[in-house]
């Protein structure tokens, strides 16, 4: 799938447009689809604008194509549909998944790939591109995995009820922890309490 | 797919691990009897002085009740007091009863450890909570042993602006350091349980992997060296189920947290050294900053509910201190590895931040006097509960003591009678009544303030502490200032510490959030709907001690002062400036700010980078919803992290009972694109949230659809991306 840089206006346009429109749609139409595209590359983070315009293009070519069968459809919902279709066939094409039947979070997983891979820092020129790519990309691709942890040993606390017996642990007074030295603190207060008492 | 990891930790304990059987402590009862018995011998000896005092004007009802407060407190007092003469003693002599000189360590080798670095946090400042991780990482792989460690965040976030946030900063840090496979991202279905939950949430589904597990705070940071000096030590003493560093509070640049960040350095190490010396191996656990040996952990520390209401029963707040307490009591040793540096933690910034922490703290502690009537617990722990206890019970129980004196001398003033004086102790003692005082007052004084001195003093002693304090003249300036500062802010705490202690102990319950970190500055406005009432107080009873007794007015003014002075106060002791104007005159000087480590440079200077990018969430409401839905990268990565949970059968199961995979949620989601997330609640948000099928649909609707067809919130959300 290569993607041919068309120079001229002429390679837009239709037998059938009339002036003010490509495809049969008005420009303005266009122009957003055109809009709508380009942030979600920017959002994926194409930065390069010869690439980005690149990209838009190839879209925008294939959703024109489908213009004039689907008059009812806005052309910003046939971009973003080509987007969608573009950008899904690739990741399966990259990804080694087939098309048909393909794992519904397919995007998901590429989208994934795509950041894991370091597609916006490194691959720019790779990504919509047909193949072959190069090993290193795509390798980074298929084994772009993402993990919250390693695997699971799963166990279970368990927690013991707490005995609180204090009237239990009061009978049991000479086994309570330092009752020895509190015994030799309460003397010294006694004395204390006798000095007080003989000295008044 | 295989999932691509760096090479991970080792995963099985040795044989060497599994074999470990926990050794009795060695006694310390002596050390124990000597210390307290010093502090209930100074206590006796000043209270028959006070006791005496309250003979001379003749004795009453209300004269027992101030004397029992009087020795309570003075008791708490001439503990602390204890603890900074022993600590000192020890410091200037050498202590070698302590962990770090117990075994020969250093040559220890960790191989074959597995330690795992938790970041338990919860609607935290994201940004910092990261910069910390990224600041311990980068020094930990300076030690060459990396590859032992790994780090786990574990988030118990509610909001899902944090929550997005938490997984963007995540992927974004794991891509910078290629830390893929070594710093993990895991966020709980519900936060039951707060923070021991969260911790026991990762034992249960990882614990068996990781011989150790290191504890960090929101704000925590901890050089590699110290880190691995930590496993160390947990592999030269097998007896040892954990050991707490003791976190130097830094980056403080409000007034107020500049304070306490020098008080916490300049005297912390004389009071610690000083607990070390009566705890031993039957230290305490900090929540924090500590290392602990997962398999007995896992086997004790489960905590359970207490029974009966609030504020004794149900969950056990501050959980630290009882997990310390059940590890002793399964005769694993706890310690304070009080002389290891590199560990490192924050402060709040203002003084009403601090009290907010207070009130958190209040009902945990609160609830320790209840567990410690545990049966099979030992006596230290018993006694590190009840002092957790009495950090906010004397505050209520000084306020008693205040205001039984006010109400002695005017039931006094009002009896008619005069004031004879009989004599007491005098033909011994040869001293007038108001000369008695005087004795009773100054020697109060001096327990209070004789460890203030005392870290002072060795400073004489020791070259490189007093530079890294900037100088004695620096650091007898600022001790002065704290003290000062100090004594306007204890009445404060007192009336804030007796508020909390009663809504309490009347049932009032304590929202477990994020902490509130960052200096901000407190305006005027807040300050004085915070500080009214402590105004009030202080106009009121300065007011009544007046009228009634004017020379008793004079003696109370530094009570008072801090009371009315409260709202200028709080908002000048926030102020950033101030700390700076502070530092610039080499007031309140730590060793961190004289010479910052690597580690918290590296803190620093992300903090700095960090803040200079863009906000995103400040923009736009639900940013984080914006962010999660519409961003191809942050959806992927939430989505998968959602995809991954199912495998868990503990989270697949509560995710089918929280409702997710219904079509009830596609209906939720249905309207957040046509109305907005102002249409949805917030439990509706969080599970949508928590639908992987629902967000990965609404991603690819969310750009598919024609904007004009979708609430105009998500017009504003997709402008982000237009050039």
């Amino acid at each position: 799938m290569d993607i041919p840089l068309e120079s001229t206006i002429g390679s837009w346009a239709f037998p059938r447009d009339e002036p003010g429109k490509l495809a049969g749609r008005p420009l303005e139409e266009w122009n957003a689809a055109y809009g709508k595209v380009e942030s979600y590359f920017n959002a994926l983070c194409v930065r390069n604008k010869v690439l980005l315009g690149q990209l838009v293009i190839h879209v925008l070519k294939r959703a024109m194509a489908r213009a004039p069968a689907e008059p009812h459809r806005s052309a910003t919902e046939l971009a973003v549909e080509e987007l969608d279709r573009v950008v899904t066939d690739w990741f399966a094409q990259v990804l080694q998944v087939p098309a048909e039947g393909a794992d519904p979070l397919l995007s998901t997983r590429g989208r994934l790939a795509l950041l894991l891979a370091d597609m916006p820092g490194k691959w720019q020129d790779q990504f919509l591109r047909p193949g072959p790519w190069p090993d290193q990309f795509v390798n980074a691709m298929r084994q772009a995995y993402l993990r919250s942890g390693p695997d699971f040993q799963l166990s279970q606390m368990s927690p013991r009820e707490f005995d609180l017996g204090p009237i239990t642990t009061l009978t049991k007074f000479s086994r309570l922890p330092y009752v020895k030295m509190v015994m030799v603190w309460a003397t010294f207060a006694l004395l204390l309490i006798l000095i007080f008492y003989l000295t008044h | 797919m295989q999932p691509v990891l760096t090479e991970s930790a080792p995963r099985k304990p040795t044989p060497a691990h599994v074999g470990i059987v926990p050794v009795r402590p060695p006694k310390r009862g002596l050390r124990v009897f000597f210390f307290f018995s010093s502090a209930v011998v100074l206590t006796g000896a000043v209270s028959l002085l006070f006791a005496d005092l309250l003979w001379r004007t003749g004795w009453s009802a209300s004269r027992t009740v101030l004397l029992v407060l009087f020795v309570i407190l003075f008791l708490l007092a001439a503990i602390g007091c204890m603890q900074g003469l022993y600590g000192f003693v020890l410091r200037i002599l050498g202590d070698r009863h302590r962990i770090t000189l117990m075994t020969d360590y250093h040559e220890r080798s960790i191989a074959g450890t597995s330690t795992a670095l938790l970041f338990p946090i919860c609607n935290e400042d994201v940004v910092r909570v990261f910069g910390g991780l990224r600041a311990t990482y980068l020094s930990l792989a300076q030690t060459g042993e990396l590859h032992r460690f790994d780090f786990f965040i574990l988030s118990d976030s509610t909001e899902p602006n944090k929550w997005i946030e938490e997984e963007r900063r995540w992927i974004e840090l794991v891509r910078e350091l290629g830390a893929l496979g070594r710093v993990y991202y895991r966020r709980r279905l519900t936060n039951e349980d707060r923070k021991s939950g969260n911790i026991r949430d990762f034992l249960n589904v990882w614990g068996k992997r990781y011989r150790y597990f290191v504890v960090f705070d929101a704000d925590s940071v901890m050089r590699g060296e110290t880190l691995v000096t930590l496993v160390k030590l947990m592999e030269a003493n097998p007896a040892v189920g954990l050991i707490q560093t003791v976190p130097g509070v830094v980056n403080a640049s409000s007034l107020f947290g500049r304070i306490q960040q020098f008080a916490n350095r300049f005297y912390t190490p004389l009071f610690i050294t000083g607990l070390n010396f009566w705890a031993q191996g039957f230290a305490n656990y900090w929540g924090h900053n500590a290392i602990i040996r997962t398999e007995p952990f896992m086997q004790h520390c489960d905590l359970p509910r207490l029974p009966g209401r609030k504020p004794f029963g149900g969950q056990i707040l501050s959980h630290d201190f009882v997990e310390a307490a059940l590890l002793l009591r399964a005769n694993w040793q706890v310690w304070f590895a009080y002389d290891l540096e590199g560990s490192y933690e924050e402060a709040p910034q203002d003084m009403i931040a601090n009290a907010q922490r207070d009130r958190r703290w209040c009902q945990g502690n609160l609830q320790h006097a209840l567990v410690m009537f545990v049966r099979g617990l030992r006596g230290i722990s018993r006694l590190h509960l009840l002092f957790g206890v009495m950090g906010y019970l004397a505050s209520p129980l000084w306020l008693a003591f205040l205001l039984t004196f006010n109400w002695i001398r005017l039931s006094h003033k009002f009896s008619g009678l005069s004031d004879i004086t009989v004599r007491a102790f005098t033909p011994y003692l040869n001293l007038t009544a108001t000369q008695h005082a005087f004795v009773v007052f100054m020697i109060c004084m001096v327990v209070l303030l004789l460890p203030k001195c005392l870290a002072l003093v060795e400073l004489v002693f020791d070259t490189a502490r007093r530079r890294a304090f900037g100088g004695l003249r620096c650091a007898t300036a600022s001790v002065l200032l704290e003290t000062a500062f100090s004594a306007l802010h204890a009445p404060l705490q007192m009336l804030w510490h007796t508020s909390f202690v009663v809504t309490s102990l009347l049932g009032g319950s304590v929202r477990w959030g994020g902490q509130r970190r960052l200096a901000g500055g407190v305006t005027w406005r807040t300050a004085l709907r915070r500080h009214w009432w402590h105004m009030l107080i202080g106009l009121v009873w300065g007011g009544l001690i007046w009228w009634f007794d004017r020379p008793v007015f004079w003696w109370f003014t530094p009570v008072l002062a801090g009371m009315v002075l409260s709202v200028p106060l709080s908002v000048a002791v926030s102020n950033t400036r101030l700390g700076a104007h502070a530092r610039a005159l080499c007031l309140f000087l730590t060793p961190e700010e004289i010479s910052t480590p690597p580690e918290l440079a590296e803190l620093q200077m992300r903090m700095v980078v960090k803040q200079k990018e863009p906000g995103r969430e400040e923009s736009l409401p639900d940013a984080g919803l914006a962010e999660a839905v519409l961003d191809p990268y942050v959806n992927a990565v939430h989505v998968s992290l959602l995809r991954e949970k199912r495998l868990n059968p503990v989270y697949a199961a509560g995710l089918e009972k929280l409702g997710v995979g219904k079509p009830e949620i596609r209906a939720i989601a249905e309207r957040l694109l046509m109305r907005g997330p102002g249409a949805l609640s917030p439990q509706e948000k969080i599970l949508v949230l928590n639908d992987a099928d629902v967000m990965a649909w609404l991603h690819r609707q969310a750009w598919l659809r024609p904007t004009e067809t979708l609430a105009s919130w998500w017009q504003v959300a997709l402008q982000r991306y237009t050039r």
